[in-house]
């Protein structure tokens, strides 16, 4: 800043004294005032600073925003990209077109579909509706609007063809999902299967399903997407990223990793007070926390896994109230819950709790802290939240970052996607534990009245049933999360079925015929 | 050598010994410009700029028509060519070495660093106004408009920097000026005509243009003979309220009243951007002529106080300071412009889109609908980068350089606090719409000086830096002490005495 260094070599000599030198104006001879030298450098100074906030204001939005930004899917870049670039295609891990571009008659370009099974995750993109799902997701991409080569973003500026449109293949497997859809049938639901060890998402389906060809279509896209919003099941609604629900017993895999990993209990810890509070229910603070008596368990008091087996509220709860509420919280924050998942896709949060107690963790009391240990209480969660407990413990402790692309295939080039590890949860012996309960939970002599439908002819599974009460007299939500084979295991699962009754009776079946299809699938 | 000669050889502040400079009176002094005709000087270092200028102008425009011929768009009525549009960019050039010659004949010794400044701020408007949709001026379009404008400009710099050798017709008339300036304002606000909700626009016959442009001249006119004047008992004097020692009150009453009347019809007028102007230039004038830390704290609470009425009593001001903590929130209501100025910003990243490649159209429209008036920093945020738009940032920092050091080495404190104000008008308003765009403030629509679309704008900047240029001539003489400002010297000397 030249101004500064001139303003301040104005400093010493405008302060210098000027007896005798009065200005026009000035009031008495021989007084001594500096001149504006002094106060022209600080002003420079000034100017000079504001000036450095512009140049870092800009560094904010054009550096550390600018791939935020620009390749969002509300920026105009990319909406103009796709009103007239073809977007690229979306396929299944093995190659099969998901989605596609078509020309109207115009020569404008617009999108079809495979089937309807993939709505709930591939989206749609519409000229008169913008898009949603994956297609929103990689709009930038699917339009060419930045190459998925950050080198490549930089340089682009040099080359004729401005955009270049990637095509995308997914992680998912289209026959797999097509069953998925077709076993949540005409129920409202969302099934979730990934692959434990690298966080690839092999099934991500939601009902009801819907026709993004409609509304995609040009020709029938007003009257599609006018029936779809109007809809009281809310198709557009993606369940197994975005739909939450209580969790009932499926959550009890998140109170036993919290338990286990907290130290507070092990694997072989009983409680005595358990066999006689199933009979007269547990007095928490003056709160009684009742379940059913487990005839078949009699009078014993159970470990993990025999309280996994089943199913048993009252051990849970205990397990719940020993860990405290803030190391419940705080590893159920290990696993995800508490924020949006980081995925490919848009997903709303889960919660232990809805937070503002006192407790701890933000538990109200302690009745609301075992409540919540066994998944009632203020508790709810994704699908894909708790597939990715499952696959938690399927993968040794080791949290895999979900995702849905393998690769981004453009003119640049093709870039592939690495798996991720998130966080490394839990030390394998005691994924091991809950892992061996889980086990028990589907092919034990007992569990089998909860999970029995999850059993898969020739493969070991490792699964819990869980059955929300949602109170009022509804039939309740009813879940199951696992993993196959229970000795290697290759995929996890987690299947919510609104309102489809007990675990055992709706969501494990589907769990157990949608794993048999993807031992077929995997030529096991 | 610089133009302006270097602080050291002539001493700062070495106003004349006399108070009745003996020069002044002689009138045949102060024309002596007109009395023959003065010896040209070469000002070579103005020719090396402007050359450099001229390059990075062909380049520029040399790159904007190869964007379009490499399958980009083009605007109605513009050919592919070697240059975009190139007679509007030779015609540009010719208006800034006719300047530049105009300068040389005057003879004077005066800065040479502006001209070539401006030039290259005014060139990147051009290119930036010649590749938006041409339709957003009608007549001759965008572009060539600009041109016309942005050349009048250059002219005015020229000439005012030619023909302008005393001071003595703004500093004796000091109350006139401002009188004119308050008299504009109120014409405006009952004659005027509303754009986009303000009442900023005045038309007589087929002439229109916005007096505010004109009014922020003459209040920095008004402050730098007011100050200049009372500046010693600005600095000396005290109201004293119990133990609290505070500014002179009485000699700030002429300068608040001038000061809240702007301030009152700008708000009335809801322009708050030539609100934020006035004020900060006053400020920052006040605290130049009297160096008392007081006044800025008095007026910054002052500012803030105000401030939190307005939020509180008018919508318009809600809607703006809403809008700037999460223009996300309505990013498709009313904080559609902001966001797309912060994902032009984005897009434009590192090294830009490059020239006329950026700002995507949509249905046939610009993504930001003011681009041309209040988001030209957007644009070419986003085609030239961040790169680009440090430069366009040091461009400015210069001319306030420039300015202030003018400033420094001005002969009196009139000549220094104009010099002084008539720059930090330049970069205050800069920094309020740059701050603006780039969310770091409430956006305020007012004009980035030389780059905006806008003849007002344009002519009133063009007047300013032709100050600067007829300011920084040291030879110039001071004029005769005037009536007024001897009465209140003998006033003074007789009650210092007393």
């Amino acid at each position: 800043m030249n101004a500064l260094g001139s303003a301040r070599g104005g400093t010493a000599r405008g302060g210098a004294p000027r007896v005798g030198a009065p200005r026009v104006g000035a009031p008495r001879v021989g007084v001594r005032h500096p001149g504006v030298g002094a106060t022209l450098g600080r002003v420079a100074l000034t100017l000079a600073i504001a000036f450095g906030g512009l140049a870092a204001g800009a560094g904010y939005w054009q550096v550390i925003r600018s791939d935020d930004l620009a390749s969002s899917p509300d920026d105009a870049a990319v909406i103009a990209a796709g009103r007239d670039v073809a977007r690229g295609e979306i396929t299944d891990r093995d190659g099969v077109r998901l989605a596609w571009s078509l020309l109207d008659p115009n020569g404008e370009p617009y999108r079809k579909y495979v089937s309807s099974s993939i709505s709930g995750v591939i989206g749609y993109a519409s000229r008169a509706f913008g898009s949603a799902g994956l297609e929103r997701a990689y709009e930038a991409e699917l339009t060419g609007v930045t190459a998925a080569d950050p080198v490549q973003d930089l340089v682009k500026k040099f080359r004729a063809a401005a955009t270049d449109p990637q095509s995308i293949r997914t992680t998912l497997v289209a026959q797999l999902q097509e069953a998925a859809v077709r076993a949540l049938g005409n129920d409202r639901g969302a099934v979730v299967m990934l692959d434990p060890r690298t966080g690839e998402v092999i099934v991500l389906a939601s009902t009801p399903v819907f026709d993004a060809s409609a509304v995609a279509n040009p020709d029938t896209s007003l009257a599609a997407f006018a029936v779809l919003q109007s809809d009281p099941d809310k198709p557009l609604l993606p369940r197994a990223t975005q739909g939450r629900y209580v969790p009932g017993s499926v959550f009890k895999i998140v109170t036993a990793i919290a338990g286990l990993g907290s130290g507070a209990i092990t694997a072989a810890t009983t409680f005595p007070q358990q066999p006689a509070a199933e009979k007269n229910g547990l007095l928490v603070s003056g709160y009684r926390v009742r379940d059913g008596h487990h005839p078949a368990t009699g009078s014993t008091a159970l470990d993990l896994v025999g309280a996994t087996e089943v199913s048993c509220n009252i051990y849970y709860a205990l397990v719940g109230l020993e860990t405290g509420g803030d190391a419940l919280a705080s590893w159920a924050g290990q696993l995800g819950f508490g924020e949006p998942i980081p995925f490919d896709l848009q997903t709303a949060a889960s919660q232990v709790t809805d937070g503002g107690g006192s407790f701890g963790g933000g538990f109200s009391d302690a009745v609301e802290l075992a409540n919540a240990s066994y998944g009632q209480a203020e508790t709810v969660v994704t699908p894909l939240q708790m597939a990715l407990v499952a696959g938690t413990i399927a993968n040794r402790g080791v949290l895999m970052r979900p995702h849905l692309v393998q690769a981004f295939m453009g003119r640049s080039g093709i870039v592939s996607v690495d798996p991720q590890v998130w966080r490394q949860v839990l030390a394998p012996d005691l994924a091991d534990d809950i892992a061996a309960a889980m086990r028990q939970a589907v092919e034990g002599r007992l569990g089998r009245q909860f999970t029995t439908g999850a059993r898969v002819a020739g493969m070991a599974v490792a699964g819990k049933s869980g059955t929300a009460e949602l109170g009022g007299t509804g039939e309740p939500n009813s879940w199951f999360i696992g993993f196959a084979p229970a000795e290697d295991p290759r995929i996890a699962i987690a299947v919510v079925v609104e309102q489809g009754g007990r675990g055992a009776e709706r969501a494990a079946p589907i769990g157990g015929k949608l794993l048999a299809l993807w031992k077929t699938w995997a030529g096991l | 050598m610089t133009a302006v000669v270097p602080m050291n050889d002539v001493p700062m502040n070495d106003g004349p010994m006399n108070p009745l400079p003996i020069t002044g009176l002689d009138p045949h002094a102060r024309r002596g410009g007109h009395a023959h005709l003065p010896r040209p000087r070469p000002r070579p270092r103005e020719f090396g700029l402007l050359a450099i200028v001229t390059a990075t102008l062909l380049l520029g425009s040399a790159s904007l028509a190869a964007t379009r011929a490499f399958g980009g768009t083009i605007a109605p009525g513009l050919d592919r060519g070697l240059l975009a549009d190139g007679p509007a960019l030779l015609g540009y050039l010719a208006s800034l070495f006719a300047a530049h010659i105009l300068l040389i004949l005057s003879g004077r010794r005066t800065d040479q660093v502006l001209l070539p400044t401006i030039g290259l701020l005014g060139g990147v408007s051009l290119l930036l106004m010649e590749r938006l949709p041409q339709t957003l001026a009608g007549g001759l379009g965008l572009g060539r408009t600009q041109l016309v404008w942005l050349a009048l400009s250059i002219l005015a710099i020229a000439v005012i920097g030619t023909i302008v050798r005393s001071d003595a017709w703004l500093r004796m008339y000091k109350y006139t000026w401002a009188a004119i300036g308050v008299g504009l304002l109120l014409i405006t606000f009952v004659f005027g005509h509303d754009v986009n909700g303000q009442r900023l626009t005045l038309g007589i016959g087929p002439v229109s243009g916005q007096p505010s442009e004109l009014i922020k001249i003459l209040l920095v006119v008004f402050l730098a003979g007011y100050l200049s004047e009372n500046r010693a008992l600005l600095i000396e004097e005290s109201t004293k309220i119990g133990p609290i020692r505070l500014p002179p009150i009485p000699y700030l009453a002429p300068m608040i009243a001038m000061w809240a009347i702007a301030l009152a019809i700008v708000v009335i007028q809801k322009d708050l951007g030539a609100a934020l102007l006035f004020f900060a230039v006053f400020l920052l004038l006040l605290y130049v002529a009297t160096a008392r830390a007081s006044f800025v704290v008095l007026g910054l609470i002052a500012f803030l106080v105000g401030g939190a009425v307005l939020y509180a009593f008018l919508p318009h001001v809600q809607v703006r300071v809403d809008i700037w903590l999460d223009p996300f929130a309505t990013a498709s209501g009313s904080g559609y412009q902001i966001v797309q100025a912060l994902h032009a910003f984005a897009r434009g990243g590192l090294l830009g889109t490059g020239l006329g490649a950026g700002l995507p159209m949509i249905g046939g429209a610009l993504p930001i609908p003011a681009l041309h008036t209040d988001f030209p920093f957007a644009a070419l945020g986003e085609e030239m980068g961040l790169v680009g738009i440090l430069g366009i940032l040091g461009l400015y920092l210069v001319v306030i350089e420039r300015g202030l050091r003018i400033a420094a080495s001005a002969a009196d404190d009139f000549r220094a606090i104009l010099a002084a104000g008539l720059s930090l008008i330049i970069g205050v308003q800069a920094f309020i719409i740059a701050a603006g765009n780039l969310k770091l403030i409430p956006l305020t629509g007012i004009t980035l000086p030389f780059i905006s679309y806008g003849g007002s704008s344009l002519l009133a900047s063009g007047l300013i830096v032709g100050l600067l240029i007829a300011l920084s001539d040291r030879t110039a003489e001071l004029p005769a002490v005037t009536g007024s400002a001897q009465r209140s010297l003998r006033r003074r000397q007789n009650r210092g005495s007393a």
